[in-house]
């Protein structure tokens, strides 16, 4: 079956400069292809460098060593059609919510009158109808960061780069989030990177999962999920879905360990 | 479970927590107020106690009474209006021209590094020297009329504002940066998006600072070469030997700053509605 890979890196290394003077290094040698259309889900342990990787997929850093290509061609600077779900939000703090997810289309050109109509769909799609003209700082975590999410799907990019955007809220909410992003996902066919600390949220959404090793992140195993679209949370009572959760356990598992093997080192040391 | 993200519960807390004890806030401001205004009245009480018991001689001390005659008397021909009314004329033509060059000037410099590097050097140098050393140059371009007195108010007010306007432009939250970019931000989109807002109440606290010493530099302008103002009006009662119309004067500045200030940040609230209601 020959598909095109729509994100596509080669061989990435990043390093950061601490203030210390000493380096770390966040990636190493990654190489990973993402295909066009498919729920990609990245798992692994805090620092391994999840967030690193979507930067430089979204333009905002370079790497040290390898490339990134957007359908074939490299991505040199800050990409728009590779839209940001950010971890801390980054909403503008002078816009309402309506004005914050109305800026993608107006970026675009749209009218007062159409943008203001793609926002109100979302802003729906969220459950945020009734806070339109609120300000970011009246709103709790959670509805941040759904204002964040309704923004980046205003905007029609054709990647969307997620990082735990559904990590501030509750169990219910973040299933009715969960559910709504399947069904645009399966309407719009757009590619979706998702990183996720949870297992069954990876389970639920993801076409293929992608689990890194701990610092410096590694692709260390890549599944593939097929269970049945589309699906519902009660397909976490069948007997495939165990099988997987536990493989996966068992990959994660491994780097976890050797996560906190090395921070207690790293803390013995620094101490 | 191990693997598992932080939930909603946290946050659900911290809003219950955050939840505000109206009437207390109520009452501490009440407190406040009463306590500001026995310490004012304390105050009017022992300096009139001392003049008419005659513990400070009326040569280096006027009463309370006097002043207040005094005061009455200038507010009686509109004299005091009259000077008043020069002076805020003089701050506010310095002030806004000042405010036109540096804040254009503050921003570029802020998003564009060689208009920094270029005007840096002028800024380091211009900036230790009081307006009043401005002075003997512009009475010797200007004369002693209008355009030297605001020559004097903008000489010593356009860098603060440029100092401001620089650094509230350059701390602009990076990530917003991105993310307007991220969502098909243009350079002007993105200035006129992101980085005005963003360094807005920066540099409208800047300009409220600013206006204060604005004002500093009217008065000695004044005091210096100026038949109208209260600065002048200070400066002739000192020759006249009239202690009150002196502390008139000065007390009239006092107000006059004060009631510009509180119309500067009613100004601020309405221009920034985003941080009208956060705590500060
Ligand atoms: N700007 C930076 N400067 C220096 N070090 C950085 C910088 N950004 C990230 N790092 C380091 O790189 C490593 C990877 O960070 P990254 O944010 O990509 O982790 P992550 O996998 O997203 O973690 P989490 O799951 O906690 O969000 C971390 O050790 C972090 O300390
Ligand atoms: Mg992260």
């Amino acid at each position: 079956m020959e598909r095109q890979a729509i994100l596509r890196a080669e061989g990435v290394s990043k390093g950061y400069l601490e203030a210390r003077g000493a380096g770390l290094v966040a990636l190493e040698d990654l190489s990973l292809d993402i295909w066009e259309g498919e729920f990609l889900c990245l798992i692994g342990a805090s620092g391994c460098g999840k967030t690193t990787l979507l930067n430089i997929f979204a333009g905002f850093i370079e790497p040290t060593r390898g490339r990134v290509l957007l359908r074939g061609k490299p991505i040199l600077g800050i990409e728009p059609r590779c839209g940001m779900v950010f971890q801390s939000y980054a909403l503008f703090p002078w816009k309402t919510v309506r004005g914050n997810v109305e800026f993608g289309p107006k970026m675009k050109g749209a009218g007062r009158a159409e943008r203001r109509q793609i926002a109100q769909r979302y802003i729906d799609m969220v459950k945020l109808r009734g806070f339109e003209g609120r300000y970011p700082y009246e709103l709790s975590g959670g509805m941040q960061q759904r204002v964040t999410l309704a923004r980046a799907l205003a905007a029609d990019p054709e990647v969307l780069l997620m990082d735990e955007p559904f990590a501030a809220l509750d169990a219910m909410t973040r299933q009715v989030m969960q559910e709504e992003l399947l069904r645009i996902h399966e309407e719009s066919q757009k590619t979706v990177v998702f990183i996720t600390h949870n297992i069954d949220e990876a389970l639920i959404l993801a076409d293929r999962i992608v689990v890194l090793s701990a610092r410096p992140g590694r692709v260390k195993s890549i599944l593939t999920n097929d269970l049945p679209r589309p699906r519902h949370v009660t397909i976490q009572l069948s007997p495939e879905y165990a099988r997987l959760k536990s493989e996966i356990w068992t990959h994660v598992e491994e780097e976890v360990h050797q996560h906190l093997e090395a921070s207690r080192y790293a803390a013995a040391g620094g101490g | 479970m191990v693997v598992k993200s932080s939930g909603g519960a946290q946050i659900a807390a911290l809003e219950v927590a955050a939840a505000p004890r109206p009437w207390r806030e109520w009452l501490r401001r009440r407190t406040r107020l009463v306590l500001g205004l026995l310490s004012v009245l304390a105050f009017l009480g022992i300096w009139n106690l001392a003049t008419a018991r005659g513990w400070i001689s009326p040569v280096f001390l006027p009463s309370p009474a006097a002043v207040a005659a005094e005061a009455g008397n200038t507010l009686d021909t509109g004299e005091l209006w009259r000077a008043v009314l020069a002076s805020s004329e003089r701050v506010f033509a310095g002030f806004f021209l000042a405010a036109a060059v540096a804040v254009p000037l503050g921003v570029l410099m802020g998003v564009w590094w060689p208009a920094k590097a270029i005007i840096d050097p002028f800024v380091s140098l211009l900036r230790p020297l009081p307006s009043i050393t401005w002075i003997p140059l512009t009475i010797l371009w200007l004369g002693i009329g209008e355009a030297q007195k605001t020559a004097i108010v903008f000489m010593g007010s356009w860098i603060y504002i440029l100092i401001y306007t620089i650094e509230s432009t350059k701390r602009v939250d990076p990530l917003l940066i991105r993310a307007a970019r991220n969502l098909g931000a243009t350079d002007v989109a993105l200035m006129r998006e992101v980085i005005l807002p963003g360094a807005l109440p920066g540099i409208l606290s800047g300009l409220k600072v600013t206006l204060a010493i604005s004002w500093s530099c009217v008065i000695t302008a004044e005091m210096v070469a100026a038949q109208t103002g209260l600065g002048a009006i200070i400066w002739r009662a000192k020759d006249w030997g009239n202690l009150p119309l002196v502390l008139v004067g000065m007390a009239g500045i006092s107000v006059t700053v004060l009631v510009a200030d509180t119309l500067a940040e009613l100004l601020e609230r309405l221009l920034i509605p985003w941080e009208r209601r956060r705590p500060r």
